[in-house]
């Protein structure tokens, strides 16, 4: 901090001064326009389907209406749907991440003969789109009579994100320093204390943003779910949203009500782990 | 065979997962009850729908209470009900197709759509059901369109026809009266125009939407056969009066006669100038009624200034002001390998009874069934629409459910070109005949 | 020590699960999703073999080609766009006032669902009422366009949308890499009298070079099979002229039961996604790299 002020003091204050006010000004326009559209998320879910296709979208609602969020969590079982979604949705970023990390680790840490095949492997994994893998995924589950079961959802959310996560992992690790691991090598660590100990925890801030990566992507996925999900029981709060698009007539208010709803949990645990990603390079740093 | 052969490596493979995986047994079957229908002593009938009780209340009202109705008479029978939203049932249904797992009983589109199903043999006939009295409830025309080769594969559900709801006061503001010719029709638009207020509006980046405006126009100037004919193949796209219907469309687009940037607009953005009085007219199906009518969401004087007129007669033209485009919208199907066919029968045939009973007056929502007028007490709309239906010379089906599905496709960017002005009304007519021949 | 580190079974025991997963679900659907196209079939009823026809009839397919077409522009844009997203996150990553709260609001689109984000774009970019012609309106712009109807604009309103959507993707891994740098290292360039910007440039960019090239793969693979927005915003529409491979595909396979030849359509987008791969690693592997 001291260093800062000292390089301050040596260059001409006012230039520096206008800099700053400008380079503010920029962050300050490009904060407007990301967080506007929670405020009219909010805004939206309060109006009425007619005034949402009125002359201004973008006004307030002249009597905000309330019921919108009654109709969203009356209708339907969103209260369910909510609880389905937690848990889906931890369950998967704890084993993507997990499992991701293993991979990782073996494929930059350790010798042997197929890393770059085996990573070559998890890459292409990335490239298919998921709408032709609807047909083929359906029918395996089938087969295997996991359809309607969150077991298949579970899977399929890991499978899928396995690629991604592998691949931010990746980039860190390859900058991350070995000396430490090293170390312990020399002292007989086993590689499984060397990876759950030192490792995992070194590695923190970037399970932390994987895990808000998964943890979005999971949160907002429907075209899984509405595939090998056939019951009630098990759905999602995505397809509680779906729910409220009809035929010929849509609710957008209860739609409006509904995205509130769902991404208020995400946002508290986006503001928790994204802390994480500082605290964990303190962790870090005070291990090495 | 290369199937089967897939799963079973796949099966072998899962299994080993399970053992290194985490504590979770993948193995566990699913304990839910009555998600599949293997059990077949208790019959448990499974029904797919796509009212939601979120978007489509009332449909599901009375979806619910038909389903109770028929459990009540039938101890023993169980309704199995999964609920799909619009957006992801044609896709979830095709899904479910390809492996042969379709519901015991489930909604399905006309003509078009259909056919890949019924030809896969998935859809039960429902002749039987038909002869057994059914058929004469039904309105002539609507069974027919769920038949393939003479033989029904689903029961109709809804009727529609597409008039042009149009604002009263912004009618009276400019002195204009409800046109019976296309003349006419072209002034109001023109006054409308000049007077700054949006004369049509429409969502053409759905276009079927569009298509309408191009049916009516082909209908109106060739005559009720001559479309369908040129998708039959027994006439053809290029006819003078199909270009020409083309040829109106673009003219229109000319005359600023649509809403701006129509080819952005989905129905539902395309819908707020109309419900916000900036916008003169709208063609749509009758499924909007209940928003003129009923719909209390909707403020009363809104409501009490729309009316609806039939789409005008064109000079020398070969068509009929009785004529509409329109149809039937979903209707239901049984199963080709239910277990449980017969029982699903029984319940699809209470179903269209009790549904055209009660659909109108409940969810304003107009049967594929004979409704008897003197009967129910219904809005001055409602009244006048079955009066017009009863009194249709012809009903065209929506084009893009007579064609099948790859053409359909075509056909709709085709119109939204068409629109767009990115094609002259003679490509549009070619491209046509090309989709269609390559089908053959 | 090299021989801990290369202890077989362990290694088998720490990628075999992952490995299991993404072979059953994911390399078995693309062996599937190949072999599909070499089928005419509706996705419903029977299918037939048909070799390779597909393949061959969408190489002569001119929509197939301006879907693709749009979709590289797309994955061009997607990759400019990070060097904007780097920018901001050098930024964020100094310790200027307020940088943590900042970071916290840029992520916040990327919390949304596509249904969210579609339906405030499109409200955005509404012909008469949306907010930016309401704008232009106000500033006696009289003639601004239909953004999403004009067949030369949709393309790039949409990515627009698109770049929005992803700033907080790629602002949330530039940020965790540059937290990632240990200390010592800039305050040492601090004390030799580095201004920020050649601490920015010339030392923590070339330490996250790796993270900065994972991410150009994941831009160009993500945005060849970019789907999501285009779907609800346009439908591919107005008449093909914001259509990608992906919304191509969809409709091939969904929408015309052409579910061969949308197979087909998806396993050449495999191949683009392969090809721009390799390509990219070519390039940009220096040679004084062992590890890529």
């Amino acid at each position: 901090m001291g260093k800062q002020s000292d390089v301050v003091k040596t260059e001409s204050n006012t230039s520096r001064k206008i800099g700053y006010a400008l380079l503010y000004l920029i962050l300050g326009i490009i904060a407007v326009f990301q967080v506007y559209p929670l405020i009219w998320l909010v805004k939206f879910s309060l109006k009425s389907n007619r005034e949402v296709f009125s002359e201004s979208p973008f006004a307030l609602p002249t009597e905000p209406r309330w019921e919108n969020y009654t109709t969203a969590w009356t209708q339907g079982n969103i209260g369910l749907y909510f609880f389905n979604s937690v848990w889906i949705t931890v369950v998967a970023v704890v084993l993507t991440v997990l499992f991701a990390s293993l991979v990782t680790f073996a494929i930059t840490r350790m010798n042997w003969k197929f890393n770059k095949l085996t990573l070559g492997l998890f890459m292409i994994g990335l490239m298919i789109p998921i709408h032709s893998t609807l047909i083929p995924l359906f029918s395996f589950f089938l087969s295997i009579n996991l359809i309607d079961n969150p077991i298949a959802i579970i899977l399929t959310y890991t499978a899928f994100n396995l690629p991604l996560t592998i691949m931010i992992l990746l980039g860190f690790y390859y900058t991350l320093p070995r000396e430490i691991e090293e170390a312990a090598v020399i002292d007989g660590c086993s590689i499984n204390r060397i990876f759950f100990q030192i490792t995992l925890p070194m590695t923190m801030p970037v399970i932390s943003t994987t895990a808000i990566i998964n943890m979005i992507y999971n949160w907002n996925e429907f075209v899984f779910i509405n595939t090998f999900i056939r019951s009630d029981h098990y759905r999602t709060l995505t397809v509680g949203i779906q729910s409220f698009i009809g035929q010929y007539a849509t609710d957008w208010g209860a739609i409006g009500a509904t995205l509130v709803i769902s991404i208020l949990p995400i946002l508290i645990a986006f503001f928790f782990l994204s802390n994480k990603i500082v605290e964990g390079i303190a962790a870090g740093a005070v291990k090495g | 065979m290369i199937k089967k052969l897939f799963s079973l490596i796949l099966v072998l493979t899962l299994v080993g997962l399970g053992g290194c995986g985490p504590a979770d047994d993948p193995d566990a079957t699913d304990p839910t009850p009555g998600t599949d229908g293997e059990v077949v002593d208790e019959s448990t009938i499974s029904f797919t729908h796509l009212w939601p009780a979120g978007s489509s209340a009332q449909h599901n009202r009375i979806v619910e209470s038909i389903i109770s109705e028929y459990e009540e008479a039938n101890p023993g029978v169980t309704i199995d009900v999964d609920v799909l939203s619009n957006d992801q049932y044609k896709e979830t249904m095709t899904i479910l197709a390809s492996s042969r797992q379709l519901p015991d009983v489930g909604l399905t589109w006309a003509a078009g759509y259909m056919t890949p199903f019924v030809n896969g043999n998935m859809f039960a006939s429902l002749d039987d059901v038909i002869e057994d009295g059914l058929g004469e409830e039904f309105i002539p025309g609507t069974v027919e369109a769920f038949s393939v080769n003479e033989t029904a594969y689903g029961l109709p559900l809804e009727l529609n026809i597409a008039p042009i709801y149009y604002n009263k006061n912004i009618f009276a503001e400019y002195d204009l009266e409800v046109p019976e010719t296309y003349d006419e029709f072209l002034n109001v638009v023109q006054t409308l125009e000049e007077n700054g207020v949006t004369p049509i509006t429409v969502g053409n980046r759905e276009p079927w939407t569009g298509s309408m405006w191009y049916m009516y126009l082909a209908d109106r100037i060739g005559g009720p056969e001559l479309l369908t004919n040129a998708i039959e193949r027994t006439d053809t796209f290029e006819d003078e009066a199909l270009v020409q219907a083309a040829e109106e469309i673009q003219n229109l687009v000319d005359m600023n006669a649509f809403v701006r940037g129509f080819n952005g607009l989905g129905n539902e953005e395309a819908k707020g100038p109309f419900m916000n009085e900036q916008a003169a007219m709208y063609m749509m199906g009758t499924w909007e009624l209940p928003n003129y009518t009923t719909n209390e969401d909707v403020p009363q004087e809104f409501r009490d200034s729309i009316g609806f007129f039939k789409f005008p007669m064109v000079e020398g033209g070969a068509g009929d002001i009785d004529s509409f485009v329109g149809g039937p919208g979903v209707g239901l199907f049984v199963s080709e390998d239910s277990p449980v066919q017969e029982q699903a029968k029984d319940f699809v045939q209470f179903f269209v009874e009790r549904w055209g009973e009660t659909s109108v007056t409940d969810a304003g929502v107009i049967p594929a069934t004979v409704v008897n007028t003197d009967e129910v007490d219904l809005p001055d709309m409602y009244i006048d629409i079955l009066d017009e239906l009863a009194g249709a010379s012809n009903i065209t089906l929506y084009a893009d459910v007579q064609m099948t599905a790859s053409v359909a496709q075509t056909h709709l960017d085709l119109i939204q070109s068409l629109f767009g002005k990115h094609i002259t009304p003679e490509e549009f007519a070619k491209r046509h005949e090309e989709a269609l021949a390559a089908e053959e | 020590m090299n021989k801990v580190m290369s202890n077989k079974l362990i290694i088998t025991l720490y990628v075999l699960p992952a490995l299991l997963l993404i072979m059953v679900l994911i390399y078995v659907p693309i062996v599937l999703t190949g072999y599909y196209g070499l089928m005419r079939w509706d996705g419903v009823g029977e299918m037939t073999f048909i070799g390779l026809d597909n393949y061959i009839r969408l190489l002569s397919d001119n929509q197939f080609w301006r879907s693709s077409f749009h979709s590289l522009l797309l994955a061009i844009f997607s990759t400019i766009s990070l060097i904007g997203y780097l920018i901001i996150s050098l930024i964020l990553a100094t310790k200027i006032k307020g940088a943590n709260f900042l970071r916290k609001i840029y992520l916040i689109p990327m919390l949304l669902s596509s249904v969210a984000i579609a339906q405030l774009w499109l409200k955005i970019y509404h012909p008469t009422n949306g907010l930016l012609n309401s704008l232009l309106f106000t500033i006696g712009f009289n003639n601004a366009p239909a953004w999403l109807a004009d067949r030369s604009l949709v393309l790039f309103s949409i990515f627009i949308a698109i770049i929005w959507q992803y700033a907080g993707f790629y602002i949330l891994i530039y940020y965790a890499a540059l937290k990632n740098i240990p200390e010592s290292i800039i305050e040492a360039a601090k004390i030799d009298g580095a201004t920020p910007i050649q601490i920015a440039y010339k030392i923590k960019f070339p330490l996250i070079l790796g993270v900065f090239k994972v991410t150009i793969i994941l831009a160009i693979v993500g945005s060849l099979k970019y789907f999501d927005l285009i779907w609800i915003m346009t439908g591919g529409g107005p008449a093909g002229a914001s259509e990608v491979i992906a919304s191509y595909m969809y409709k091939q396979a969904f929408s015309s039961y052409n579910f061969g030849y949308g197979s087909a359509v998806g396993f050449y987008l495999l191949l683009f996604c392969l090809i721009a791969t390799w390509l990219i690693r070519k390039l940009t592997t220096s040679k004084e790299e062992i590890q890529y």
